[in-house]
């Protein structure tokens, strides 16, 4: 405080002493700003090493396909996710949403802790028309409104087509979080960065299948790679009738539905 | 040097000259400084994240994980009626368990009625090929008692049925 308030009158008497003064503060910025700049950016990169990876992601391109008409809603894949990616409590990478529509058209929409825990019979008096589990995840989409609006560069997508965040360039302003229609991101209380689905990008690099897809015992999760034709999903995606969510916001997801219905957004 | 030379204003530029210099320095030290050396190595983000994320540690390692030290269960479970069911989605992780072959913590052993219910809790939701149960109606129609362990009375978890 003391230093602040000498600091007017001392730049009064001589303009010489001060322009001297600043001189040397911007010689000492400089000099520790080029000896900051070549340890601290050069470092991670000989430590790391990026190319590292022999995994080739010009030779991928990954897609994602939830048979609905399948899923028990146990909850395997909820639980999965958070084991493997460390999850916080509360937040969801993946999730399992119930909906029964009654005969007169309403429709009930739960999805209680995310259906981590399984569901347990409603009683709600309605008759039930139908029912049905729909899981849910980041839609990893080609046109992604989440990555356009990230201020810092921290979300992107991969070549091989995952929707991404680095965790280290997210300032955790949220924007990311706000423009993604399905709310498949979370701002995680504990790094205060933006969490989503990776489709387990190091499983998936390692020729491994998403922890949701390896737990999940019906086969209601699918993964595969549109760019090897031996892949059974092309052969699905071709034959079958497939959905995307919320279609019209031409976001053009890469996570398929077989099964949805009307009341799936 | 003389008051009308051609050249009396040469000190004035070349100061103006000196400072654009100085400007363009301090513009390359301050990106060196503030964007991080991968950035723009794929696109408008840092290129070293990619392969952070995907030098994270895998977890789940799947069934082939467990058949070395647990043949039997491995044997007896694979030709069950659970063999759809991976050994991970009814313990845990092998990560928690087991490092390098080794045996780092017991593996969670969930003898619960709840966890069974998980899956086999009659609900409408449900696709009617899953088999489906009410609890209370199927153990007074089997002769269980009721009890957090019930479910075990009757079935191996392994190979139900």
């Amino acid at each position: 405080m003391s230093e602040n308030k000498r600091c007017p009158e001392e730049t009064k008497p001589g303009v010489a002493t001060n322009r001297r003064d600043f001189l040397k503060q911007s010689a000492a910025f400089v000099g520790a700003a080029v000896s900051f700049g070549v340890v601290g950016v050069i470092l991670p990169d000989d430590v790391l090493g990026v190319e590292t990876v022999a995994y080739d992601w010009n030779k991928h391109r990954w897609v994602y396909l939830v048979d609905t008409t399948k899923c028990i809603g146990c909850g395997a894949c909820v639980r999965a996710c958070r084991a493997e990616n460390d999850v916080p409590e509360h937040m969801y990478r993946t999730w399992i949403e119930r909906y029964e529509i009654a005969v007169e058209g309403e429709a009930h929409v739960d999805s209680p802790e995310g259906g981590e825990f399984g569901f347990h019979p409603l009683t709600s008096g309605m008759e039930i028309r139908k029912a049905f589990f729909v899981p849910k995840l980041c839609n990893h989409c080609e046109a992604t409104p989440c990555t356009q609006v990230c201020p810092v560069g921290a979300s992107y997508t991969t070549r091989d087509g995952a929707v991404l965040v680095d965790d280290k360039r997210c300032i955790g302003c949220g924007y990311c979080i706000q423009a993604c229609p399905y709310g498949s991101r979370y701002l995680n209380p504990q790094t205060r960065t933006a969490g989503k689905c990776t489709w387990c990008y190091h499983r998936v690099t390692e020729g491994l299948e998403p922890a949701c897809v390896a737990v999940c015992p019906v086969g209601a999760r699918i993964f595969g790679d549109r760019k090897n034709p031996d892949d059974s999903i092309n052969e699905i995606l071709a034959t079958k009738r497939v959905q995307v969510l919320q279609p019209e916001l031409l976001t053009k997801p890469q996570c398929f539905y077989l099964g949805l219905d009307m009341e799936v957004r | 040097m003389e008051p009308n030379s051609p050249l009396r204003h040469t000190k004035h530029v070349f100061r103006v000259g000196l400072l654009l210099l100085a400007a363009i320095v301090a513009l390359i030290l301050g990106r060196s400084f503030f964007v991080p050396e991968t950035f723009g190595q794929y696109g408008s983000y840092r290129g070293g994240n990619v392969s952070e994320q995907a030098a994270h540690q895998v977890r789940h390692g799947g069934r082939q994980s467990c058949e070395p030290c647990h043949a039997d269960e491995f044997e007896e479970q694979t030709a069950g009626g659970h063999r759809a069911v991976t050994c991970e989605v009814c313990h845990a992780p092998v990560s928690l368990h087991a490092r390098n072959d080794e045996k780092i913590a017991d593996m969670p052993m969930h003898r619960s009625a709840d966890l069974c219910l998980l899956c086999h809790q009659e609900l409408k939701a449900r696709p009617g090929s899953q088999p489906q149960i009410q609890p209370r109606q199927h153990l007074e129609e089997n002769g269980g008692e009721p009890g957090p362990e019930s479910c075990f009375e009757c079935h191996e978890p392994h190979s139900p049925l």
